[in-house]
């Protein structure tokens, strides 16, 4: 098992700063949203634009969830390759999400920060899972 | 050693209260308890949980306050005349109590020492406890959405270290109780000899 190096708590303050900002844009959706809409926008547009972005906030706190499960019980804070993935991702994740907030982006942009920045990671962390607890690979 | 250790009047009032909220040692030392004196060995007590918990808010508590300060120097201006003494006095309090925390936490868990740990856990309970839930459900000081989001990782690590610390507190006292009642077997096994030793273990 690799001693802890700086890995570990790089990987929990990315994946921290990652939820942060996500928590923060749940307060702060509506210049995004209003971004994505037309210049004279119904409430409904509106709502229906809100209720997505609010989805894929909700998502990505569940997927961060998941994941720092995985990494305080053990499974995969001491796995090199995952530690990686997941601080790089999260690290974009972050940075993106700052830009996402400042300049205003629209609200559809950031589906594919969720794609890369909290799917991918939980996909790498359930398959460390798998593999730690399913096929017992130390 | 001399360098991490509490002065001594203090380590006696931690310890009166480490015996006042967890009675294991007192009534085990006043002979009322049966204690089922089961083999130790050489079992390390401290609580794993809680010295992560240790470790990242270590890591966390720098970007907390750098966070908290930048924010609350923007939106100093437009606070109460009230609420900019409070918040000003409540952050300082903080950043004073989680440094003295975090060093006592460290220090007593990984050294199992129960006066220091007691301190910890006195100080998250009865300051950072009521002071973090503060800051982050008070309207008037106008909280900022990132600043809910700093202040809520910053209760969690706090409540979680409450009940961390208050296992790991019970576990290392009673612990401390088998220690005691089996030493007093090792003193007794060299009088056998027709000569008295004392027991060399430390």
């Amino acid at each position: 098992m690799a001693t802890v190096n700086g890995i570990v708590p790089a990987r929990f303050l990315t994946l921290i700063a990652h939820l942060i900002i996500t928590i923060n844009l749940y307060w702060t959706r509506r210049d995004n949203v209003e971004a994505c809409l037309p210049e004279t926008y119904t409430q409904d547009q509106y709502n229906q634009k809100d209720t997505e972005l609010l989805v894929g906030l909700s998502l990505a706190l569940a997927f961060a969830a998941v994941e720092l499960a995985g990494f305080f019980t053990g499974i995969s804070m001491f796995l090199p390759t995952v530690g990686m993935l997941s601080t790089a991702a999260h690290a974009s994740a972050a940075v993106s999400l700052s830009y996402f907030v400042f300049e205003q982006w629209e609200c559809d942009l950031y589906w594919w920060v969720f794609g890369f920045c909290s799917a991918f990671p939980l996909v790498v962390e359930i398959g460390a899972m798998i593999a730690i607890l399913g096929f017992k690979k130390t | 050693m001399a360098a991490g250790q509490l002065p001594p009047q203090l380590r006696q009032k931690l310890t009166s209260f480490a015996e006042f909220a967890f009675p294991a040692a007192r009534a085990a030392r006043e002979g009322r308890e049966h204690h089922q004196l089961k083999s130790i060995g050489n079992e390390l007590v401290s609580n794993l949980p809680l010295q992560m918990a240790l470790y990242f808010n270590v890591f966390y508590f720098p970007f907390w306050l750098v966070t908290a300060i930048i924010l609350l120097q923007l939106k100093f201006s437009s606070l109460d005349e009230f609420y900019k003494f409070i918040t000003v006095t409540v952050y300082v309090v903080m950043v004073v109590v989680e440094i003295v925390r975090l060093y006592l936490g460290y220090l007593g868990n990984l050294q199992e020492k129960i006066p220091e740990l007691a301190g910890f856990w006195l100080l998250t309970i009865v300051l950072q406890f009521p002071l973090s839930f503060f800051i982050l459900f008070n309207e008037a000081t106008m909280i900022l959405p990132l600043e809910r989001a700093i202040h809520i990782v910053m209760a969690i690590f706090v409540l979680f270290e409450v009940v961390c610390g208050y296992f790991a507190i019970k576990v290392m006292s009673s612990h401390q109780v088998t220690k005691f009642h089996l030493r007093q077997f090792d003193d007794l096994q060299y009088l056998d000899d027709g000569q008295t030793r004392w027991s060399t273990e430390a």
